[in-house]
């Protein structure tokens, strides 16, 4: 666990220490706005991942993660996913300090291990014998964030929680009459995570 | 004050229920564990009486709903033993399935039995199973009846010949003491599509040549069905699915099987 959490650390220090360095020759487009790390939110029970800021007024973010549950947390799991959300509503609470209180996204995780896949095999199955991809999960995400301006180098850091619910969970809410028995709080999952900007 | 306290820490208990790594994480920290070999200490505590009654059903899948209905309709039926819950237990193969199914199943006022499913074993499906309720072959024997609960989904190992286990199954209906009847519990039927061809004839045989097989008990087919196999006298019990609010009453009465199918 702790070797774990070390090679984390590590890598989300080298990513900082990478946009640092590009940042000092030229500003291009690819290079990510911010690194963030998350725990939890059904993307892994620790993420790393960069993101971009969209639109003019930034107020849309694309994130890609890679995420992992170590085999005491109930993996071990593998799992790429790619972030959309908007942020609607922004609140200054002064000139360093804004929150966005509810940012509606969508999210893509894609589980890497052996075990699952975009499809089931053809030959063993026939068409159609289950019908979802086992590795690939769509989800609905609501977030929340406090960004805390910091200065020139490091521009802010912002701490959020995103709620989200995946495709299997809603078929599994709207199924039937299973509303009379599985609640929407049952299928609605959390996970937190900062973001510093750069 | 108070209040605004008890409300903060009760937001603090509702998030961590919600924290999820991944929908095929194989465990949270809530998950029971080895619930078949509780389960099975729990019914063996039971004094000895003349007859043995207890519910097969299956394919509770994600009819949630449904499932816990049943579990109203067989709290209220007098003097069962036990319920076979005969595989897919879930849908996806995933986690919370599981631990919704068996929330549901843990307010019967008897304990049950959780067999796998096809559908058990998709994604990280077998991995969950094991670890919650336990091996995929295993039996018990209840006032002298031994039921061998077994993996027959043989189309998810894309029939190697290893599923349903032929070795594991000889050995568990060879004469044995304490032992005076047979019944065998698995998900899918051996005249499924999905049960492998080249060991049906065997399986069959097994199950039939034991000293005193009272039945064979499935799900999978979502349509009550029953067989006799090789025109012998043992009866292949393919129960309604949960999904359509349908299971099966048994009762072994003096070394007789009788069953009664109850839609609810």
């Amino acid at each position: 666990m702790k070797a774990f959490l070390i090679k984390y650390i590590s890598l989300f220090v080298c990513l900082i220490g990478f946009r640092a360095t590009v940042e000092a020759q030229e500003r291009s487009v690819l290079i990510p706005d911010y690194a963030l790390v998350q725990h939890a939110g059904s993307i892994g029970y620790l993420s790393l991942g960069a993101g971009y800021e969209l639109f003019d007024d930034a107020r849309g973010s694309l994130e890609l993660t890679y995420g992992h549950v170590p085999e005491v947390k109930g993996g071990p799991l593998n799992i790429v996913s790619a972030k959309f959300a908007y942020r609607p509503v922004e609140l200054r609470v002064n000139n360093t300090i804004t929150a966005y209180p509810a940012n509606p996204g969508i999210f893509l995780s894609y589980h890497l291990d052996k075990q699952f896949g975009l499809g089931f095999d053809r030959e063993q199955y026939g068409r159609g014998y289950y019908g979802w991809p086992t590795a690939l999960r769509g989800h609905l995400s609501l977030s929340n964030e406090v960004a805390i301006k910091t200065g020139e180098k490091l521009k802010s850091v912002t701490i959020y929680s995103e709620f989200n619910v995946n495709d299997l969970y809603l078929v599994s809410l709207f199924y039937k009459n299973n509303k009379q028995w599985l609640s929407p709080f049952d299928i609605i999952k959390l996970g937190f995570g900062v973001k510093v900007g750069f | 004050m108070k209040s605004i306290f008890g409300l903060i820490i009760l937001l603090f208990f509702t998030a961590c229920e919600m924290v999820e790594y991944s929908p095929n994480q194989v465990f949270d920290k809530d998950t029971p564990r080895d619930l078949n070999a509780k389960h099975i200490n729990q019914l063996l505590q039971n004094p000895a009486d003349d007859t043995i009654r207890f519910v097969l059903a299956g394919d509770s899948q994600r009819a949630y709903k449904n499932a816990s209905d049943l579990v109203n309709v067989v709290n209220n039926i007098k003097g069962v033993d036990f319920v076979l819950l005969a595989g897919d237990i879930s849908d996806f193969g995933l986690l919370n399935e599981m631990e919704w199914v068996d929330e549901i199943f843990s307010r019967l006022n008897v304990p049950y039995i959780g067999v796998i499913g096809n559908h058990d074993m998709v994604a990280n499906g077998e991995q969950i199973y094991k670890r919650m309720y336990g091996p995929l072959d295993f039996s018990f024997t209840y006032h002298g009846v031994k039921f061998v609960c077994h993996n027959t989904n043989s189309r998810e190992v894309n029939f190697s010949g290893n599923v349903p286990d032929m070795e594991w199954l000889k050995q568990e209906f060879s004469p044995s003491a304490g032992v005076n009847a047979y019944v065998a519990v698995a998900h899918v039927p051996p005249f499924s599509i999905d049960f492998d061809k080249s060991l049906e004839a065997e399986y069959i045989n097994v199950i039939n040549s034991a000293p005193n097989t009272l039945a064979a008990l499935y799900a999978h087919n979502h349509k009550e069905d029953v067989r006799y196999p090789n025109e012998q006298s043992v009866p292949y019990l393919v129960t309604q699915a949960i999904v359509r609010r349908q299971f099966l009453l048994l009762e072994i009465v003096s070394g007789k099987l009788k069953y009664e199918s109850i839609p609810y």
